[in-house]
């Protein structure tokens, strides 16, 4: 059995400040982590991975500059990554109507898969995309937004939200339900769904310190040139106002709890 | 003018009506195949998203000179047809998905939303009008189904929308939308290819206005049956019976099945503390006179207060409470715009100059333990 995961990464929010009043965002720390979301299909593919012994490969959800996310796949436990060298878009994620055809000729190429894992939104634009694009390319069923995925004699099983999201006093427990689907299938996991498992240590090092760990393959050989041109393009952006300062209460803390209190009855039991 | 007058000018219309019934059918003066809103019925009802989205598209409708067309899905929605036309849909496609084809509004129950068959009839319907702009909502079913049309169809598919725009000379949809979930918005559009798919955010556009002299008559779609592909095999428990805990790997706890605690992002009262809040049995206490829930910034998941599950950041839970009451947190960039859509945000820190003060609509320049006591007495009466 053949498991890929998609992975993607995003520049850590903490390492950047938005001025609005500016109107510009600033980079003070330029780091990218793991997209919360893949980093949890990818826990999904390795606890599946130990159960059955799948082999897993490790995709890239878009071309990037480096391969430090497959990197970080890799030396989790995934068994082979391949890193996509080109260009598709400027707008993060506009490329994914694109992608959706590279990532299923790289499917084809590595032979067939017979689950493919990918985070159900990513951090930072929430797109959703990739994964029903993916599936549709591919013909396959899609299981979107799984908290709990395994396969069973061929077929592929998950947890997921009923639609629409049922919150129930008890929990929510009810407002889940087992859904299953054959082989193959396109499975999205939600953002910490998944305890993720940290790397191996000695693997770590032996897989940053190799050269070849990562396979490269050129975007261009597997589609042709014209399917490459994004569909979105991007026209600016855009910086809410900031919000208007409150009132300020003043006096002894008897006087400014009575002035709380009375705001707060008004709002929460009116 | 009294009302007995307008009432007789608005039979009149309603005779007009009669008259010459709506020109739906017809193809708008360069209107291509208009914009299209495919509706989320909740219990029964038309969700608000789709009527929100159905004024966005008669904002766009009305500048493209194009008609606005709904289309409902699932079993027994062919009464909410009205709805529509009132919101302002020129016409409306009803494909009846019965019992063998379970529709969303069933799903809310038992059985989960059908992708295949409603991909079928969409896909059908869609490639025979050659639509302009399809819009769904950001739900399950929109978020299923937009990006499969899309990838089918070969357009551009721009989510979560949160306001739209149009560039008149070449008729493309300019949207917006949320980055780090609302710090900043960007643009985008899909200038060649067609038809432009866009979810739309809830909330995000202004509802209807409820026109109920509007109506019209709901043109009924041919179903093929089409087997879904992911089938529901019952609820969470049974997926654990199936699974007993001795037969799992050592790795794979995954059951029994614990499900996600009530998102902190859906609950209606937030009492979170920062690093100033003092005492944290008091910030407790008041969540609890208060009926809410507690959390807290980074500084209170470094002092143990709470878990990381509890921390409201960009980062960690982005909240939209009608109330949110922040004790001692000083509030940096990312908490700050993790409260954003918060309705009524009350800030108590000692600090005057605490950025928390410049979001804040009540502001208590104080230290939280000496109001916090004087405030649950207050509250206790």
């Amino acid at each position: 059995m053949r498991m890929v995961v998609i992975l993607g990464r995003v520049l850590d929010p903490s390492g950047i400040v938005v001025n609005r009043r500016a109107g510009r965002v600033f980079v003070n720390r330029e780091e990218y982590i793991l997209q919360p979301a893949d980093r949890c299909a990818l826990e999904a593919a390795l606890r599946i991975k130990d159960t059955t012994g799948a082999e897993v490969v490790a995709l890239p959800r878009s071309p990037l500059p480096d391969d430090d996310v497959l990197r970080q796949a890799l030396s989790t436990g995934a068994d082979r990554a391949v890193y996509l060298a080109g260009q598709v878009g400027n707008l993060p994620h506009a490329g994914d109507a694109v992608m959706a055809r590279v990532l299923a000729a790289a499917v084809e190429r590595l032979g067939g898969a017979d689950v493919i894992l990918t985070g159900a939104t990513t951090l930072d634009t929430d797109q959703s995309q990739l994964g029903p694009r993916l599936a549709e390319a591919l013909g396959w069923p899609q299981i979107v937004g799984a908290w709990q995925v395994e396969t069973v004699n061929g077929r592929v099983q998950a947890v997921r939200q009923a639609s629409p999201p049922l919150v129930g006093e008890d929990g929510g427990k009810a407002g889940y339900v087992a859904v299953e689907a054959d082989l193959p299938a396109v499975v999205t996991v939600l953002p910490g769904a998944l305890k993720p498992r940290y790397p191996d240590g000695v693997r770590l090092i032996n897989i940053y310190r190799a050269e070849d760990a990562v396979e490269q393959w050129d975007v261009g050989d597997l589609v042709d040139e014209a399917a490459l041109r994004p569909l979105l393009e991007k026209r600016g952006q855009d910086f809410p106002p900031q919000r208007e300062r409150g009132v300020r209460v003043s006096g002894t803390p008897e006087e400014m709890a009575q002035a709380l209190a009375d705001a707060l009855r008004q709002r929460v039991r009116g | 003018m009294d009302a007995s007058y307008l009432d007789l000018l608005m039979a009149q219309q309603e005779q007009a009506d009669k008259q010459h019934p709506a020109p739906e059918e017809e193809v708008a003066e360069g209107g291509g195949g208009g914009i299209w809103v495919v509706a989320d019925v909740v219990d029964g009802a038309v969700a608000p998203v789709t009527l929100e989205a159905l004024s966005a598209a008669r904002t766009l409708a009305d500048s493209l000179g194009a008609y606005v067309y709904g289309v409902l899905l699932g079993g027994g929605v062919t009464d909410l047809a009205q709805t529509l036309y009132q919101a302002g849909a020129d016409g409306v496609r009803v494909a009846s998905l019965t019992a063998d084809h379970p529709s969303p509004a069933q799903a809310d129950k038992q059985h989960p939303f059908a992708l295949e068959p409603y991909l079928k009839v969409l896909s059908d319907l869609f490639e025979a009008e050659q639509p302009e702009v399809i819009i769904f909502g950001a739900t399950r079913q929109g978020q299923e189904l937009a990006p499969r049309l899309a990838q089918r169809m070969g357009g551009g598919l721009i989510e979560h929308v949160t306001a739209v725009s149009l560039d008149e000379a070449t008729r493309t949809v300019q949207a917006s939308f949320p980055i780090y979930g609302g710090e900043y918005f960007e643009i985008a559009a899909c200038p060649e290819a067609r038809p432009q798919f866009l979810t739309v955010e809830p909330g995000a556009f202004p509802a209807p206005f409820i026109d109920s002299y509007r109506k019209g008559e709901p043109t009924m779609l041919e179903i093929e049956p089409v087997e879904p592909a992911v089938r529901v095999v019952g609820t969470a428990e049974d997926a654990d019976k199936q699974h007993p805990a001795d037969k799992q790997h050592p790795a794979d706890k995954q059951h029994p099945f614990e499900p996600p605690p009530v998102p902190l992002a859906q609950a209606p009262v937030i009492v979170a503390a920062g690093r100033q809040a003092g005492d944290f049995d008091l910030v407790k206490q008041l969540a609890a006179a208060l009926g809410g829930r507690v959390a807290g910034d980074r500084g209170a998941r470094d002092a143990g207060w709470i878990g990381p599950e509890q921390i409201v950041d960009v980062r960690g839970v982005m909240v939209a409470p009608q109330v949110y009451v922040a004790v001692g947190i000083r509030g940096d960039t990312f908490h700050n715009a993790a409260i954003e859509d918060a309705k009524f945000i009350v800030a108590i820190h000692p600090d005057p100059d605490a950025p928390i003060f410049q979001v804040a609509d009540l502001c208590l320049e104080a230290e939280p333990k000496e109001v916090l006591p004087a405030l649950l007495e207050v509250l206790e009466e």
